[in-house]
């Protein structure tokens, strides 16, 4: 699953970033904590959050994430979106809880494996 | 209310002959490649990369007083008087001298400071500093970004020291080339040597963080093993917001050799009372501000203790906190004879 997907998932739209990244989804983190998100060993990293902050951006270049999605359509700053294009982190917003989120994250990803 | 401007004096393209003619350095000594090194490196080198991205600043309507105790407080000897970003002046020592001596103490910033600036813009390359510093009495200059924001200040300093790191580095390796050339053994380990600086600020939570991103793009562009690269900037980035957040202000200090990097975050207290509970995963004395920025759970001690070879902590109250990690960028040997069965 990739960025664009993710966007498609979530019924969600890309605020920031490269939305055509071919990069792969590896795991998901649904965390607001950033630094329980910084121990994560997982590579690969979609940062699933409604921390609409810098630092959530900050914390995903640093693990290498493949992108952000903030969910509940939680407001984004400017200088948010601005870190994301600087650091080339794709951002995505999208309207659905955390829980449904998780929930269409994890059907898409049985359904991807069932091909 | 005035609405000051201040004069704003900006660089013209620069001629870089004439720098290396001013240079003390004796680029002909060095040999024949040595000065096309110095010439790329005055090139290369932006003013963005040796700059101080504090910067510490004043507003308008603070007191010459107010001025007095942050200069004092910091040592320093210039303070830019700038509002969201925006640069009005500096205010110096001198003007702090001549307010003690007319009794202007109480007066305003903007009254005294100096408003007619020369200031250098992020981008440009460090020829522009230097030719700045032969041409005008200045000590610092602050620094612009494109969007005319002030974000940092540069000292001839600042320039002298990672202009001489980074020419021991040059150095070296012409070095090492000549003596391939005459079929001499190579040195059996370079000892590369890196070093940054990053200022973090209390409190300032739109830039902390980004020095932890700077230490992991620099640290690709260094082709550091990936895994190890995410190990040193996790615990860069939990150490920069732990400045940032619990202390008056310090520094991050990522210095690279041969074999391996050391992260050493330093601030200026207030220290740490009880170290070991500090450290404890879980412990934290942050507040609900520092929650909802999505910290403050108590585990950036412990983390970045956990992704370190090598992890040090050294706290005086009232002075200052010292944490020292460092990572190993060679897998080290298994030790002899000490295999399981
Ligand atoms: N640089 C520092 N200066 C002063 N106190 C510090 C510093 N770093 C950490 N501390 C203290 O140690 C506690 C634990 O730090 P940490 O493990 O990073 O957790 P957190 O930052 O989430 O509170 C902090 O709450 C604070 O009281
Ligand atoms: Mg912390």
């Amino acid at each position: 699953m990739t960025i664009a997907d993710v966007v498609k998932v979530l019924n969600g739209k890309l605020m920031a970033g490269d939305g055509t990244s071919p990069r792969v989804v590896g795991a998901v983190v649904a965390n607001d904590l950033m630094s329980d998100v910084l121990l994560t060993d997982a590579d690969d990293v979609l940062l699933l959050t409604s921390l609409a902050s810098d630092q959530a951006i900050r914390t995903a270049h640093i693990v290498g994430a493949v992108g952000v999605v903030i969910h509940n359509a939680k407001p984004l700053s400017e200088t948010m979106i601005k870190v994301a294009n600087d650091l080339g982190i794709p951002l995505v917003s999208s309207p659905l809880s955390k829980y449904d989120a998780c929930v269409k994250m994890h059907d898409a990803f049985l359904a991807e494996a069932r091909g | 209310m005035s609405d000051y401007s201040p004069t704003i004096l900006q660089g013209q393209q620069t001629n870089d002959d004439e720098i290396l003619a001013k240079t003390p350095l004796d680029a002909k000594a060095l040999g024949g490649d040595s000065s096309v090194v110095i010439m790329e490196l005055l090139q290369r080198f932006k003013v963005r990369d040796v700059m101080k991205r504090q910067v510490l600043s004043i507003p308008r309507k603070a007191t010459l007083r107010e001025a007095q105790r942050i200069l004092r407080e910091n040592h320093i000897s210039g303070l830019p008087v700038s509002e969201d970003g925006r640069l009005y002046g500096i205010i110096s020592v001198n003007d702090i001298i001549n307010g003690l001596d007319h009794g202007w103490m109480d007066d305003t910033v903007d009254m005294h400071m100096a408003s007619s600036l020369v200031v250098l813009e992020a981008g440009m390359p460090i020829s522009f500093a230097l030719r700045y510093f032969n041409n005008y009495t200045y000590g610092r200059f602050p620094v612009l970004d494109s969007n005319r924001q002030l974000v940092g200040i540069i000292s001839q300093r600042d320039v002298m020291r990672a202009l001489l790191y980074e020419l021991s580095v040059e150095i070296r390796k012409l070095e090492r080339k000549t003596a391939d050339k005459v079929a001499q053994p190579a040195p059996p380990s370079e000892t590369h040597f890196f070093r940054r600086e990053w200022a973090v600020v209390h409190n300032d939570l739109t830039g902390a963080g980004r020095a932890a991103n700077e230490i992991k793009q620099l640290l690709r562009e260094k082709k550091v093993d990936r895994s190890v690269a995410r190990r040193i900037a996790v615990a860069a980035y939990e150490l920069e917001i732990n400045i940032c957040i619990h202390s008056h202000g310090g520094v991050l200090v990522m210095v690279i050799s041969d074999n391996a990097v050391t992260i050493t975050a330093k601030d200026r207290g207030p220290g740490i009372p009880d170290i070991e509970w500090a450290c404890r995963d879980g412990t934290s004395t942050a507040n609900d501000w520092i929650r909802s920025l999505g910290f403050g759970a108590g585990m950036g001690l412990s983390n970045s203790k956990r992704v370190a070879d090598f992890f040090e902590i050294e706290s005086e109250v009232g002075k200052f906190t010292k944490v020292t990690c460092a990572f190993n960028l060679k897998k080290l040997e298994a030790p002899a004879g000490g295999t399981a069965s």
